[in-house]
């Protein structure tokens, strides 16, 4: 979606909706007076009511080419991010997994909205993506008018950077994609968690659980795995230690590589120690 | 039921041979840390190689300042099951006492830092009483969250008398104080007793409140220390550690703030606290802090909020049962303040002097650790 | 122990360095028997120092000769004889004093010994060369006075001369021997054992029995953690010192450690020498080197290799054959106030004892066999003493020496870290 035609759509709907509440109230009704041009320039007012723009060259009553409101609508956002900068602006930025632990979720861009027109390449992301993704379309054999891509109600939502690629493989995930995955592998790190805790459903026989010794995972370093392993002499990785802690302190039965258990028990000690480098052989 | 470990038995054993055989030396048990002063410096007990005598403190000239002018001894956090649902830590515990025991010259008593049972349980503080009654020295109790939260300190006062109490001992005065109360977390959620204390018990489900000496506490510690002269050393032992270490696990002491105001116009403050199971050193103002060892297992240090003064002791050896676990001693000074021995198992004891936390580190800093807990 | 964590350390360090730093001149290592690894050759054989032939011949020779003691009674292969596993398979070693008075240690296997990261019982000696040099000088071992009365005494020898003058360009020195038998011992290396065959793959290389033995020794027996195997690591042991409780039951450690502080100069090796191998303060073990509390009664984890042909065991051979040694251990040792932490009651049955004793036995290099089943058979003929033998304590009926876990039920209980798959 360009930020024209986006641009139109949010006016567009600004205007039904703003109908209906003038025809309730004509009397207080606000009026967005763009200020006049010295030398008869057309002048295009954004609808947060309070930004213009002037556009050189361009006459009152003239129409725009396609390019010329472009530029038009790129400054008015421009300026309208600047003026909110706190603003939660969708915009079609890449995607990018949290590298430091903040918090649970995963940061997302909204991703493209469904039925959005295939075969849509327009590059986002980073500084120049309008850039390119003007030029994305430029080489495009025919197709979409430059800068245009899915259209329509459905249309891909734009931002500064440019229109998000869509498709039907993973790499193209919504949102509520995200919002199930991250439900489902939490529940899978909170059951590990509650065998963690337990020394009844480590199978220990002595009462002792893991989080004894280590609180909220603290001390087991998986992020160090594929280690050498003093305690068997070899080298050991992360469930090794852990059927081994399990045999050994908590003295229960070591447990099969598919138990759904030991499982569980590695996906919460990995979980706990979230944007920690790996670091593999460290002591 | 007589308590006796089979180290005990040993010992028993190893006497009647020596005994046999003409060459009878009951100083012959001791274990070095114990070795008199005299003794030692008679001896020329001075090699490089030999671990750090604490005696050996006093070879520096300073007119006697740092003489030890009486020791006591310690066990803590055993965290008692039924034995026959672990034997493991009754082994431990019993180790320590054996330890204690085999001490020359003996301690002038034992303090008990708190955690005796793991779940507050009848039979477990009943366990644990009966191992304590074997200690020679007398021993003085301290109460942890894991005696209390099943019964609210029935059973524990029972059997060991009040939670607060002080007394005088050589010119010091010492004070017993519980630090582990906690403002109600369970009649909201409709908690069980026993489901209170599994929630105490857990160090990690940040469900519990935090620990508190409480108003009633403070009060009591003020109204006992208006009676001490300011020039008086005190010896505060508390459960919780005073301080704030790291709160999500309740290393931690609410209102610690306010109790050290109450001690701040002391000269000579050492608190002895229990709870983080762990080598721990710290000082602010004029307390020094010293954690106790425990016997059951080691806590791994917390990621923020570690003193600077600590040194940490060697990550624990997950095979050795008693590996990062021990007891201790506590050297008073004729100056008021304290040294730390921490008799560390399987490993050779460490010492934290009172003159390297009077000096931030500066001198007698305690050996550095090879490999840290992370 | 905290003199053994610098070597431990470049021995990690190593190990992790060695894919990058490897041997320009390949024809400098040579040919590995079955199951010694590159690593472990690396790690022990500094660069330059490999043995060439002519000095291995040499240092046999020495090795084998009885003239280099005062009465020319002695030689190194009088303890460590290599018809017999490089031992004399004596409890304690005897040497030119015997019978009147013998050492107060056992001889330890000289096969493999050039891997160990420190020589003798309490790590005293960091090297081969510098292990070779005491027991000459011993005064019950071999007897000589001083280094030159045995320069003196090989200079006389014209082959010695000969050969020395061949090898350096001059006359030889008592570095030059310990040096030369030095040279000698890196020649036996001692892999190729039906263990070795089995790890690269050969599921037939051992019987079930053995095969269940090796599974406990990696679960239930707790052996991993101090005789530890690992294909990169295959010594079956960690090098360290650790007090397991041998002849506790009769040893007063305290008294011994407060004499020996007085009494022991630290650094000086001879002396530690005198004192570990003639006198009672011997039982102190690692403590003689170190003087920390932590070593005392602490000794060296010895190899498991060719274990069956090179018994008594421990440190005075107090053990005569496997069977004792495991009735050691699975009682969780002798109790004292510093037996190692890892020491606990086993709960082994006597099945499970007797599978493990099978799988030692598969630590028998090849060119050991015919005499590895001889000394097997000669042990299961003592079966039936048990002197070491605590039941009670083992099934913990008595005592409080440690919990066990359940049986565990995996289908390879020896599976548990990584053992690098056989080369295809």
């Amino acid at each position: 979606m360009t930020k024209t035609s986006g641009l139109a759509l949010v006016a567009a709907l600004v205007v039904a909706l703003g109908g209906g509440w003038l025809a309730r109230s004509r009397a207080e009704a606000p009026h967005h007076a763009v200020p006049p041009s010295a030398d008869g320039n057309l002048v295009v007012g954004l609808c947060d009511g309070v930004t213009s723009a002037e556009v050189q060259g361009v006459k009152e009553g003239e129409r725009l080419t396609r390019s010329q409101a472009q530029a038009v609508s790129d400054q008015l956002m421009e300026e309208w991010r600047r003026k909110n900068p706190q603003a939660n602006w969708d915009d079609a930025r890449a995607v990018h997994v949290a590298q430091a632990a903040q918090g649970g979720a995963l940061e997302q861009s909204v991703p493209p909205p469904e039925g959005s027109r295939p075969g849509a390449s327009i590059k986002f992301g980073g500084a120049g993506a309008a850039e390119g993704a003007r030029e994305a379309a430029q080489t495009k054999q025919g197709g979409a008018p430059q800068g245009q891509t899915g259209g329509g109600a459905g249309g891909m939502p734009a931002g500064p950077q440019g229109p998000v690629q869509d498709g039907h493989t993973y790499g193209a995930f919504s949102q509520r994609d995200v919002d199930i995955w991250k439900a489902a592998t939490d529940e899978f790190v909170a059951q590990g968690d509650r065998i963690f805790h337990s020394a009844d459903l480590l199978g220990g026989t002595i009462g002792v659980s893991c989080d004894m010794c280590h609180p909220n995972a603290a001390n087991t370093h998986p992020e160090t795995y594929p280690k050498f392993q003093v305690q068997f002499g070899r080298v050991a990785l992360l469930r090794d230690m852990i059927n081994w802690c399990i045999e050994n302190p908590v003295r229960g039965k070591p447990l099969p590589d598919d138990d759904f258990k030991l499982r569980a028990l590695e996906a919460y000690i990995l979980a706990q120690r979230r944007g920690v480098p790996l670091e593999y052989g460290k002591h | 039921m007589a308590w006796k470990s089979i180290e005990t038995k040993h010992y028993e054993e190893r006497d009647a041979f020596f005994r046999g055989l003409g060459r009878v030396s009951r100083r012959s048990f001791f274990k070095l840390a114990g070795v008199s002063a005299a003794a030692a410096l008679a001896k020329g007990l001075v090699t490089p190689q030999s671990f750090q005598l604490v005696e050996l403190a006093w070879a520096a000239d300073d007119g006697g300042q740092a003489k030890p002018k009486f020791t006591f001894a310690y066990i803590s956090d055993a965290h008692l099951y039924e034995q026959k649902l672990n034997d493991r830590f009754v082994r431990a515990i019993l180790k320590a006492v054996d330890d204690v025991n085999a001490l020359d010259p003996q301690p002038d008593f034992v303090l008990f830092g708190g955690d005796l049972a793991q779940l507050g349980q009848p039979k477990e503080l009943t366990l644990g009483r009966d191992i304590l009654k074997t200690v020679k020295a007398p021993v003085k109790m301290m109460v942890g969250e894991h005696d209390w939260f099943l019964d609210m300190g029935a059973l524990w006062q029972q059997y060991f008398g009040p939670t607060h109490y002080s007394w005088d001992h050589k010119g010091v005065h010492f004070v017993t104080i519980m630090s582990v109360v906690e403002k109600d977390f369970w009649t909201a959620r409709g908690m069980t007793p026993m489901q209170r204390m599994q929630t105490v018990a857990g160090l990690d489900n940040g469900v519990q409140s935090r620990f508190e000496v409480g108003e009633e506490g403070r009060k009591w510690l003020s109204d006992d220390l208006a009676k001490v002269d300011k020039a008086t050393p005190v010896v505060v032992f508390s459960h919780s550690p005073l301080y704030k270490y790291y709160r999500p696990w309740n290393f931690w002491t609410d209102d610690a703030d306010d109790v050290q105001a109450i001690l701040r116009p002391f000269q000579h403050v050492t608190v002895i606290h229990g709870h983080t199971h762990q080598l721990l050193t710290n000082r602010i103002g004029n307390i020094q802090f010293h954690g106790m060892l425990s016997t059951a297992w080691p806590w791994p240090y917390a990621p923020e909020g570690l003193p600077k003064l600590t040194v940490q002791m060697n990550r624990a050896d997950p095979f050795d049962q008693f590996d990062g676990c021990g007891d201790g001693a506590v050297d008073v000074l004729e100056n008021g303040l304290a040294n730390a021995l921490y008799n560390l198992w399987d490993r050779n004891p460490i010492t934290v002097k009172a003159s390297y936390v009077a000096s931030d580190g500066g001198q007698d800093r305690p050996p550095t650790t090879k490999l840290p807990s992370f | 122990m905290s003199r053994q964590t610098p070597r431990l350390a470049v021995l990690a360090g190593l190990i992790v360095a060695l894919p990058f730093v490897s041997r320009a001149d390949d024809a400098s290592v040579p040919k590995l028997p079955l199951g010694i690894s590159r690593t472990l050759y690396e790690v022990s054989v500094p660069k330059g120092a490999e043995p060439t032939p002519e000095k291995a011949a040499l240092g046999d020779k020495l090795f084998n000769d009885k003239r280099l003691s005062v009465n020319d009674g002695v030689s190194c292969a009088t303890c460590h004889d290599p018809q017999k596993g490089f031992v004399d398979h004596k409890p304690l070693a005897e040497g030119v004093a015997a019978p009147k008075e013998r050492t107060k240690r056992n001889s330890p296997t000289v096969l493999n010994a050039m891997f160990n990261a420190t020589q003798f019982w309490d790590g005293r000696a960091p090297s081969l060369e510098e292990q070779a040099k005491l027991p000459i000088l011993n005064p019950i071992e071999m007897g000589q006075k001083t280094p030159d009365d045995v320069v003196a005494k090989v200079r006389k020898v014209p082959e010695y001369a000969q050969a020395f003058q061949k090898l350096n360009g001059r006359e030889p020195t008592y570095d030059d021997i310990a040096s030369a038998i030095a040279a000698f011992e890196r020649t036996q290396m001692a892999g190729d054992s039906p263990f070795d065959r089995f790890i690269a793959g050969d599921e037939k290389a051992i019987d079930a029995s053995a095969k269940r033995g090796w599974a406990l020794f990696n679960g239930k027996g707790r052996c991993t953690n101090c005789h530890a195997f690992g294909t990169t690591s295959p010594l079956f042991s960690d090098q360290k010192f650790h007090n397991i409780g041998i002849a506790a039951h009769k040893t007063d450690f305290i008294g011994l450690a407060r004499r020996a502080t007085t009494i022991v100069r630290s650094g000086d090796l001879k002396q530690i020498d005198e004192v570990a191998i003639q006198s009672d303060l011997t039982e102190l073990g690692r403590f003689l080197v170190t003087k920390q509390s932590n070593d005392i009664g602490a000794f060296k984890t010895p190899t498991l290799r060719n274990i069956a042909i090179t018994g008594p065991y421990m440190h005075d051979g107090s053990m005569p054959t496997l069977w004792d040694v495991m009735d050691h251990y699975n009682k969780g040792g002798v109790p004292n106030p510093n037996l190692d932490g890892g020491m606990q009651r086993l709960g082994l049955t006597e099945a499970e004892i007797d599978d493990m004793v099978a799988f030692l036995a598969t630590l028998t290099s090849d060119r050991f066999a015919a005499f590895g089943k001889h000394e097997m058979a000669r042990q299961r003929g003592q079966k039936t003493k048990r002197p070491e033998r605590d039941t009670d304590a083992a099934m913990g009926r008595k005592g409080n020496l440690g919990d066990l876990a359940p049986n565990p039920n995996l289908k390879n209980p020896a599976g548990i870290g990584v053992i690098l798959p056989p080369k295809s």
